[in-house]
């Protein structure tokens, strides 16, 4: 039995916690996108990496379909998440975005305390029965976060007043309140500095345990640092997907190596 | 492999000096290994010093290529083909360390040699195979600086004849000694300078696999075809009793 659920499970791992094929996106006229086919793993983090205007970020917004918000913006092909279409018209994209999460480049608090910061989420998604059931989401998402230290004492300070740094975590503490299957995080550290990165970098280890974590950086050195599988971009087109390792080592198209060595490609 | 420039110019410039420290370490143990076996062969005392002193050098510039590599992997945070060119570089200048080791002790015990009868045939015997050694380890550079993957394989491969060599030189000296035990202690030495140079050809497949790594980001697995079978034919003789303890 047990050798039974071990086979499943590494099958399902294998088809991946997310899988797109043939996703293309288009701004407008613009082909943003070519023909992605990917598999992300679960309770793993995958990072996307790619010169500016590859189409990496827009990719990542694919996967909680941030891109319907854009006006222009068509996203053809096929996204699932276990398994299941992220465009079936039955598919509620509030509900969809609790379960893919997101973190922005710039620390984004509602101009609230931070404790409604964290509760916002939960609340809408009516994840809490109760005041005391609402402290405890709160406290674990703080916590998991790594910012309940800092913030314990002052839970009904606006969230605005911490530094960069706790802010960035405060939106991380926000993203995971919902309980989300997928983290997504766009450029989570680019206005951080290397102390606040680090903390991040630390953290994401960590929620990789529970969830799966994609993350966009432009910083090579954070990508080979926090992920276990790697994604270059370039110019629209998913270029090379592999184990973090390999595609630093030793990629294979000289695409890759001539993005990741700093070379004029 | 892609050899074009890196976008931060200073990259390329770090890279380049590097190359260039590690070229002229590769030209010195070869003048070192050329100059130890002349010396040998022609009882020149004064070449043999000569290599002697040399080898500071070559020891100066393998340290000086350990700090130019490790402020590169910290300044630059090399990744694929360049972090490939960093780890091979450091092994590569270890590897020609060891060589420049080897020769500078083949030039102490020429000197020792020097005092002695010479043994019929033996430097004839020991400069064809330092020969081969010393071709086998400009082709090992040569395909470092050009990054010639069929040439590194061929090194990797042609390292067999330096092992046949060394066993046919093993057998001539047990037979030297087994003739006249006055010619134990000259024997003794020249085996092991064979046994040196035999080393340094070790140390030259080393800097080919490197080679491979370099170029194609994986070391070579199959076993190579090897030669020394010295190992298992001193066997045979023990039970002759007829050199027991050197």
């Amino acid at each position: 039995m047990y050798d039974m659920g071990m086979a499943q499970s590494v099958a399902a791992e294998a088809a991946g916690k997310v899988s797109a094929r043939g996703v293309q996106v288009f701004y407008g006229t613009t082909h943003a996108l070519r023909d992605v086919d990917i598999d992300i793993a679960d309770r793993a983090v995958t990072a996307f990496i790619g010169p500016s205007g590859c189409g990496k970020s827009t990719f990542l917004r694919c996967l909680n379909r941030m891109n319907d918000t854009i006006p222009g913006c068509r996203v053809l092909g096929d996204i699932r998440l276990d398994g299941e279409d992220i465009h079936d018209p039955r598919v509620d994209p509030v509900q969809l975005r609790a379960r893919v999460g997101m973190v922005f480049q710039k620390p984004n608090p509602f101009p609230k305390s931070i404790y409604d910061n964290v509760a916002y989420g939960p609340r809408i998604h009516g994840l809490a029965r109760s005041r005391a059931d609402m402290d405890v989401v709160v406290e674990k998402s703080l916590r998991r976060a790594a910012l309940w230290n800092d913030v314990r004492d002052r839970l009904h300070d606006a969230g605005t007043g911490l530094s960069g740094g706790q802010q960035q975590r405060l939106c991380i503490a926000r993203a995971i309140a919902t309980s989300p299957e997928v983290l997504l995080m766009d450029e989570p550290c680019s206005a951080l500095d290397p102390i606040a990165t680090a903390q991040i970098e630390e953290l994401i280890h960590e929620l990789a345990d529970q969830f799966s974590v994609v993350i966009v950086t432009h910083s090579m050195q954070q990508a080979s640092r926090v992920s276990q599988h790697t994604a270059f971009f370039h110019l629209g087109e998913l270029v090379e997907y592999g184990d973090t390792e390999t595609v630093f080592t030793n990629p294979v198209d000289p695409r890759t190596e001539n993005y990741i060595t700093g070379r004029i490609g | 492999m892609d050899r074009r420039q890196h976008i931060v110019t200073a990259f390329d410039r770090d890279l380049e000096t590097i190359e260039a420290l590690l070229a002229r370490m590769g030209g010195l143990v070869e003048a070192a290994v050329v100059d130890a076996i002349r010396a040998l062969e022609t009882r020149d005392e004064d070449l043999a010093e000569a290599v002697r002193r040399g080898d500071k050098a070559i020891d100066a510039l393998e340290e000086q290529i350990d700090i130019e590599t490790a402020r590169l992997i910290a300044l630059r945070a090399p990744t694929a083909s360049d972090l490939r060119y960093v780890l091979a570089t450091m092994k590569i200048a270890a590897a020609l360390e060891r060589c420049g080791d080897y020769a500078k002790n083949l030039a102490r015990r020429s000197t020792v040699l020097a005092q002695m009868p010479a043994i019929d045939g033996a430097s004839g015997s020991i400069r064809r195979m330092g020969d081969a050694v010393r071709l086998q380890m400009k082709n090992a550079l040569d395909a470092f600086i050009q990054r010639d993957l069929e040439l590194a394989e061929q090194v990797r491969l042609g390292d067999h004849d330096v092992d046949q060599m060394y066993n046919t030189l093993f057998r001539e000296f047990l037979t030297h000694m087994m003739e006249d035990p006055r010619n134990i202690t000259a024997c003794m030495h020249l085996h092991f300078i064979a046994k040196n140079i035999e080393r340094m050809g070790d140390h030259i497949t080393g800097i080919a696999e490197q080679v491979i790594y370099l170029i194609t980001g994986n070391l070579p697995d199959d076993e190579r075809p090897k030669a020394d079978h010295t190992a298992l034919a001193a066997g045979d003789h023990t039970q002759e009793g007829a050199w027991q303890s050197p």
